[in-house]
């Protein structure tokens, strides 16, 4: 554990060390070695499921993928924002790639960590980095408005989860990982024990997020500058379902009748934001929304608890952070050439920028689940799963997956095919470094088709 | 609960809901303060000679001597805010709702 | 002011501190605490402002009226039981009354109007003293009895922590906005006051330590409403990015020392199956935490264009002494990995 989080702290001297010159390649270098030393957590040798275990933090297979993702995407979040901060002075862009790493510290803490407690407080505190980078490297007036939402959306859902969580210990007396789903059933029967159970789900709900708490994300996504948008999409979001799977075995008699509504609010998520996607003219607001369809579906498989549906929650939440991510770089490149979110104000794009648009199939089509990715294959172990739950999931999942398909293409050719409007002829052409972001996300998602029981969690 | 000790804590109490409700002059506001000021002594010095102890015998002195300092204070306070609001009236006192 | 006069003053009001703290004798208590008034009353009144004036009448009422009303309970106390001592108070009457004396002093929930008022007449080190140092003589009476009269301090302090966020919300003068600050935090430290005397103190501790800074901090800046903080980015840059982490440590976020008493003080709730209320006062701090980020808002998190003169100032050296805001702000920020060490010499 150790090895990681070290050079991730020395990451900080670094940035403020290093010359003007050297700044960026620098500290790509060192989060690009961090990301690789990374890997080695992929092996788990350990019968008992966790490795690398010290007193207060460990992996095991639920949290390895998460932690690797997280790992992998500072580099990434480096790469990106590298353009859009030049304008700046030097010493707010070693401000920014400070919050970023912390962000990276306080997420390696969150899902490494082994205790609740120790959890809800990475958890919380990942809030600050996220709301500083959204409210003050964002760039619409918005940006306030959207941090403030972000902000009170997790808090109110998260401090009765504090409560829950002390509640929790009364009983118990402890609150690590590592032997709690061995304790016995509890007993639960009271109102207030119902009420307890909401405490401990909601604020991974909100977090999530479900339909009907979502609000919040779309406005960060769209205010946060690409850094932010990433990171949120990528890990943050999953910080949620972590949660949920971790604190699930210990509401157990509750949640076969209490999770009714929830599943459902999920399932009808998918259908609503995909439907949202549809008519949507923003093109990082459709990101955002798609986000929430897929985060819907996680939602119902995490709920119903099976095997398969827990395995396909985690499969689906690597995927879609890189897949979202990449989308939300593509859409970043565009945003930095045109200045503008608005899907038609920058159509026909592949006249302009033809490799590009090889990036923007292809993550299109992982984003709508194309066969061989593991998109498809965590899709198909959620919708099974819930098959099997009740026949009638399938009206709602089978739809929402025919919209995703749709929104999914309607983006690709919004902005790719058609003709050039003459506004936008003089575009920049580009980047190899943007080349080599989108493509540092795709590889990944292409090469897990080859070994994808990486991200299967426990059932590996 | 004796005849005498309701009797202090009436006055006490009468004094202090003077001060509550009745809220036009900050004369009065001062006098009513001294009133319960004056109570207390009363409480003090009778407890002393009920009790006969001879421990607690300054004790109304001091709470006298406090209560003069107090109501100096509030004097000097009642010239200050007539000199800076032109009246002594509690109404006017309102400069720092906002 | 006369500088003796000004430091026979100061010296006073410790007078008055210390003979509280260390009386053992209600008497003696009650002399400290109008010693700590009497001294304090021509230090606001320093500059000849009605603003001043106004503020100053307003506390001497309100503290004469408390301290009357502490008198009036100990000597009932002793009509009642013959008692003097501070530790032998047990008729829930005396305490009662005791408890909203003190509510009116220190400026808890229903008895709280005065506090914002007389805070905003008063200058940013006259307004330090008053929220923080005026606090420790009243809380060492409350930590020396113990009142156990449940109902009466659980609404208290609910009451004091929702007034306090809810006050806030609409204010853009800042001494208001620590005002309301102060009456939340209130709130908290007598919501626990009966569980755990120990954690009412050292969330005293560190409300004074990040009122102290952020006091200090607006004092640097010389702000007393909002829109004079927006431009304080050109003064000191360092401190800018340290200010918005400070008042989001006062409104309780983790993982800076703010969270620190919040969590403690929810641990201890639920531990008394009071799993409610602690959910309600959670939920309250959530509308400070709002008027926190207003001000980082307003304060770093956006940048307010400025001529090109207005943003030389950072280039000159300050004339004023950092040491103790800079040990302060460490402080306010960073004590949270330190809770198991701080618990354990609170608490034994």
């Amino acid at each position: 554990m150790l090895k990681i989080l070290i050079p991730t702290l020395m990451l900080i001297p670094t940035t403020w060390l290093t010359s003007a010159k050297w700044l960026w390649p620098t500290t790509l270098a060192h989060s690009l070695l961090i990301a690789l030393a990374s890997l080695s957590w992929l092996k788990n040798l350990s019968e008992t499921g966790w490795t690398s275990l010290n007193l207060y933090m460990a992996t095991d297979p639920l949290s390895t993928p998460l932690l690797v993702l997280t790992c992998w995407l500072l580099p990434l979040m480096i790469l990106a924002s590298q353009n859009h901060t030049t304008t700046e002075p030097i010493n707010r862009q070693r401000m920014y790639i400070t919050l970023l790493t912390s962000l990276q510290i306080f997420l390696i803490l969150a899902f490494g960590a082994t205790e609740m407690i120790m959890f809800y407080v990475m958890f919380e505190a990942t809030l600050i980095p996220t709301l500083f980078l959204i409210t003050r490297w964002g760039n619409q007036a918005e940006r306030l408005n959207a941090g403030t939402y972000f902000l009170f959306y997790t808090l109110a859902g998260s401090l009765p989860l504090l409560v829950a969580l002390l509640l929790l210990q009364n009983s118990t007396g402890t609150l690590s990982l590592l032997t709690l789903q061995f304790s016995g059933p509890t007993i639960l029967t009271s109102f207030a024990d119902k009420l307890w159970w909401a405490g401990c789900l909601l604020a991974f709900l909100v977090k999530m997020p479900l339909y009907g708490v979502h609000l919040w994300l779309p406005k960060a996504h769209v205010e946060a500058p690409i850094a932010g948008s990433m990171v949120l999409a990528a890990v943050l979001l999953k910080l949620g379902g972590y949660g949920m799977m971790r604190i699930l075995p210990m509401l157990e008699p509750l949640t076969k009748e209490l999770s009714y509504p929830f599943i459902i609010f999920a399932l009808w998520g998918v259908i609503m934001t995909g439907s949202i996607c549809l008519r949507q003219t923003d093109l990082k607001s459709l990101i955002a929304y798609s986000s929430v369809g897929h985060m819907g579906l996680v939602v119902g498989g995490i709920l119903i608890q099976t095997p398969w549906g827990l395995t396909g929650a985690l499969i689906l939440m690597i995927a879609h952070g890189l897949t979202s991510s990449a989308l939300f770089c593509l859409a970043n490149t565009n945003y930095e050439r045109t200045h503008s979110r608005t899907m038609a104000l920058a159509r026909g794009l592949q006249m302009a920028l033809p490799l590009m648009t090889t990036w923007w199939f292809i993550a299109s089509l992982a984003n709508l689940a194309l066969p061989p990715l593991p998109n498809l294959m965590a899709e198909l172990m959620i919708i099974t799963s819930l098959f099997n739950w009740s026949w009638w999931t399938l009206a709602l999942t089978g739809t929402g997956t025919l919209i995703t398909a749709g929104y999914s293409l309607y983006m690709f050719l919004m902005t790719q095919r058609g003709p050039l409007p003459t506004h936008i002829i003089a575009l920049e052409p580009s980047h190899s470094r943007e080349h080599l972001l989108v493509a540092l996300h795709l590889l990944p998602l292409i090469l897990l088709i080859l070994k994808p029981e990486l991200i299967w969690g426990w059932t590996a | 609960m004796t005849p005498t000790h309701f009797a202090f804590s009436a006055a006490f109490i009468l004094g202090l809901a003077g001060l509550a409700f009745h809220r036009t002059h900050l004369l009065s506001a001062l006098l009513c303060l001294e009133g319960m000021m004056l109570s207390l002594f009363i409480a003090l010095s009778l407890w002393t000679l009920q009790l006969d102890s001879t421990n607690l015998s300054a004790s109304p002195m001091l709470l006298l001597a406090f209560s003069a300092c107090e109501a100096s204070t509030g004097l000097a306070l009642l010239v200050a805010t007539t000199r800076t609001h032109g009246t002594d009236r509690l109404q006017s006192l309102n400069l720092l709702q906002c | 002011m006369n500088p003796i006069v000004s430091c026979t003053l100061l010296i006073t009001l410790g007078l008055g501190t210390t003979i509280t703290f260390a009386s053992s004798h209600w008497f003696l208590a009650w002399m400290g605490l109008e010693i700590n008034t009497l001294a304090i009353l021509p230090l606001m009144a320093q500059h000849h402002h009605p603003r001043a004036t106004e503020a100053t009448l307003k506390y001497f009422l309100t503290q004469a009226t408390a301290a009357s009303t502490l008198l009036f309970a100990t000597t009932t106390n002793a009509w009642l039981n013959g008692q003097w001592d501070i530790q032998h108070m047990t008729h829930p009457l005396p305490i009662t009354l005791f408890t909203i004396a003190l509510a009116l002093k220190i400026g808890l929930a229903p008895l709280h109007i005065w506090l914002p008022e007389v805070l905003q007449g008063l200058d940013l080190v006259t307004g330090l003293i008053m929220s923080t140092w005026q606090k420790l003589a009243p809380f060492a009476l409350l930590l020396q009895i113990y009142p156990a009269n449940s109902t009466l301090l659980i609404m208290l302090g609910l009451a004091s922590t929702l007034i306090g966020g809810w006050g806030g919300l609409n204010q853009t003068q800042l001494r208001k906005i620590l005002a309301y600050s102060s009456i939340a935090h209130l709130g908290w430290m007598i919501l626990v006051l009966q569980f755990s005397p120990a954690l009412t103190l050292l969330t005293l501790f560190l409300y004074i330590i990040m009122t102290f800074s952020t006091f200090l901090v607006f004092h640097l800046n010389n702000a007393t409403n909002i829109n004079t903080l927006a431009t304080t980015w050109t003064k000191t840059p360092a401190l800018t990015a340290l200010t918005p982490l400070l008042l989001l440590s006062l409104g309780g976020l983790p993982p800076l020392s703010g969270f620190m008493p919040k969590w403690l003080i929810l641990q201890e709730l639920t531990k008394q199956d009071l799993a409610l209320t602690a959910t309600l006062a959670a939920l309250t701090a959530l509308l400070s935490l709002y008027f926190y980020l207003r001000l980082s808002y307003a304060l770093a998190l956006t940048m307010f264009p400025n001529n090109p003169s207005g943003t030389s100032p950072w280039r000159l050296q300050s004339p004023q002494i950092m040491y103790p805001l800079a040990l302060s702000i460490t402080a306010a920020l960073t004590l949270l990995p330190l809770t198991p060490t701080v618990t354990a010499l609170m608490m034994p």
